[in-house]
């Protein structure tokens, strides 16, 4: 089922405040960068998938996302769409290409995310549905939710969550274009302003304009290809669209089936992984995918993250470019590109001592879905 | 949500699915959903039960006692009509099962996941919505 798709190109813009910058503007750059950086052209392209980013979606009210942005790249592939997975898209999105070109459907797809979030006040602020007259605004405050039954059923504490900041801004500050290079102490972070207790503002993500790109191919072309292609080992989704009637919800994420799922049809386990890019657009959902992975047990991830483990050094690092923490929020997309990176070799002052194996997950919406990307080199 | 007004309550915009629920409320009575086929209690809002899939359900009114099953404090507010602090919390019916309120009359530093809570209705431009306060006597805290 998987070896006859591999990553063949990467490619991003600048992050951060780009007002200037239109989302398809960025999105055309991410394009053109990925294909220079796997050596392909334009006409090479018969596959177009895109992650529209949290502010975007259906544009004008009837033109989906995928329809603008190959209208602007001029592209008439044989086989597109936008998938709207909230966070778990740009995985998802990947895995998609592997599904269309092992179907035989394209055989060079390109995956792009791009948003102008930052620059789009109130995306990442909507209303919940009618729980919104309750003032239940944002995904942090769904995120708070499964923090306090974090804590209340494991004793997990804030120090175990600022663990999780600490180690995202120490990564980010080896990450060049990395958005908040500079380290955080526990105490900057115990006095940091709360958000939505108990989560604080360095517990959630960066709000950012940019646009990342992926070029998945058949592994037929990979003779082609500038880069040593990143083989791709395994993929997987889970969703959990019952929501509050579930009772699991808010105490284990849709991961904890996707990854196990997911290692077994790749034929690894949590020990193979040398570096692991989790979706971390909360703290909390870096300790719950370390336990739903199995990277430790079940309530165990707090004291597991204090102990060093995830930081630059540590013998599972975690978000080496900073995340969305402290990189950038790339939708996910930066997730897959920095794992790429670590693989090829090509992560500069970051790089690990030759990784062979990346896990990269994505995590969406209300805590709902969940997608997995196993890469190797 | 309608963004028309953003000083506007955000008042939850009545469906077919959701309106039975909403004027039950508007009664001060609390509705959950039984499934007729295979008793499965649900909240309101779905076209059928999200167990068996089958349509045939009844709304029925329930106590209005619940515990907190989890709760954030909103530090930042996020609508106009809706200034910060103020607790969103899950709460778990009596009846099985749960809903998405806040908690009122209650110092933020007591709540506690476990809390006992009865429903109270309160009026947001003339709408009424439930909302959770301390349960008057608490029951012997086995924590």
């Amino acid at each position: 089922m998987t070896g006859q798709a591999v990553i063949g190109g990467i490619g991003h813009t600048a992050f951060g405040r780009l007002p200037e910058r239109t989302a398809f503007d960025l999105e055309v750059e991410a394009a053109r960068r990925t294909l220079e950086d796997a050596g392909l052209e334009p006409q090479d392209v018969d596959g177009l998938i895109t992650d529209p980013g949290p502010s975007q979606g259906i544009l004008d009210g009837i033109t989906p996302h995928y329809l603008a942005l190959g209208h602007y790249l001029g592209l008439d592939p044989s086989y597109t769409g936008s998938d709207i997975l909230g966070g778990a898209s740009s995985a998802a999105i990947v895995q998609r290409a592997v599904l269309a070109i092992e179907a035989g459907l394209c055989s060079v797809c390109l995956c792009v995310y791009g948003d102008s979030a930052l620059s789009s006040p109130g995306s990442f602020g909507y209303g919940r549905g009618d729980d919104a007259a309750f003032g239940l605004f944002g995904a942090v405050g769904i995120h708070a939710l499964a923090a306090r039954r974090h804590m209340h059923l494991w004793g997990t504490r804030e120090e175990h969550l600022a663990a999780v900041a600490i180690a995202a801004r120490a990564h980010a500050a080896r990450t060049p274009h990395a958005q908040k290079r500079d380290l955080l102490t526990l105490d900057e972070y115990l006095a940091a302003d709360s958000i939505v207790e108990p989560l604080k503002r360095p517990d959630c993500c960066l709000v950012s304009d940019g646009a990342a790109a992926v070029l998945v191919v058949a592994a037929e072309r990979a003779a082609d290809l500038r880069h040593k292609p990143t083989r791709i080992l395994g993929h997987g989704q889970a969703s959990s669209l019952s929501t509050w009637s579930s009772l699991e919800h808010f105490d284990e994420l849709p991961a904890a089936r996707c990854g196990p799922e997911t290692f077994a049809r790749a034929g690894i386990s949590a020990a193979d992984v040398d570096v692991a890019m989790l979706y971390d657009c909360f703290t909390i959902v870096v300790l719950m995918q370390l336990e739903d992975y199995g990277f430790c047990g079940k309530g165990e991830a707090g004291a597991f993250v204090t102990e060093g483990r995830i930081g630059p050094g540590g013998e599972l690092p975690v978000n080496t470019s900073g995340g969305l923490l402290a990189e950038c929020y790339g939708g996910g997309m930066m997730h897959v590109i920095e794992a790429v990176r670590q693989l090829r070799g090509t992560a500069g002052d970051r790089q690990l001592d030759t990784p062979e194996i990346a896990l990269v997950t994505g995590h969406g919406l209300g805590m709902n879905t969940h997608s997995t990307l196993i890469l190797a080199n | 949500m309608s963004s028309k007004d953003q000083q506007t309550y955000p008042l939850p915009e009545l469906s077919a699915f959701t309106r039975p629920f909403w004027e039950g409320c508007q009664n001060k009575e609390l509705k959950i959903a039984v499934c007729g086929q295979c008793s499965h209690r649900f909240m309101p809002g779905v076209p059928n039960c999200p167990k068996c899939w089958s349509a045939d359900f009844s709304l029925q009114a329930v106590s209005g006692r619940g515990e907190v099953f989890s709760f954030a404090v909103y530090r930042r507010t996020y609508h106009p009509a809706i200034p910060a602090p103020y607790v969103v919390a899950l709460i778990q019916l009596e009846e099985g099962p749960r809903l998405v309120s806040n908690i009122v009359e209650c110092a933020f530093e007591k709540i506690h996941i476990g809390m006992q809570l009865e429903v109270c209705f309160q009026e947001e431009d003339g709408f009424m919505l439930p909302r959770f306060r301390p349960l008057e006597t608490p029951p012997v805290d086995t924590n």
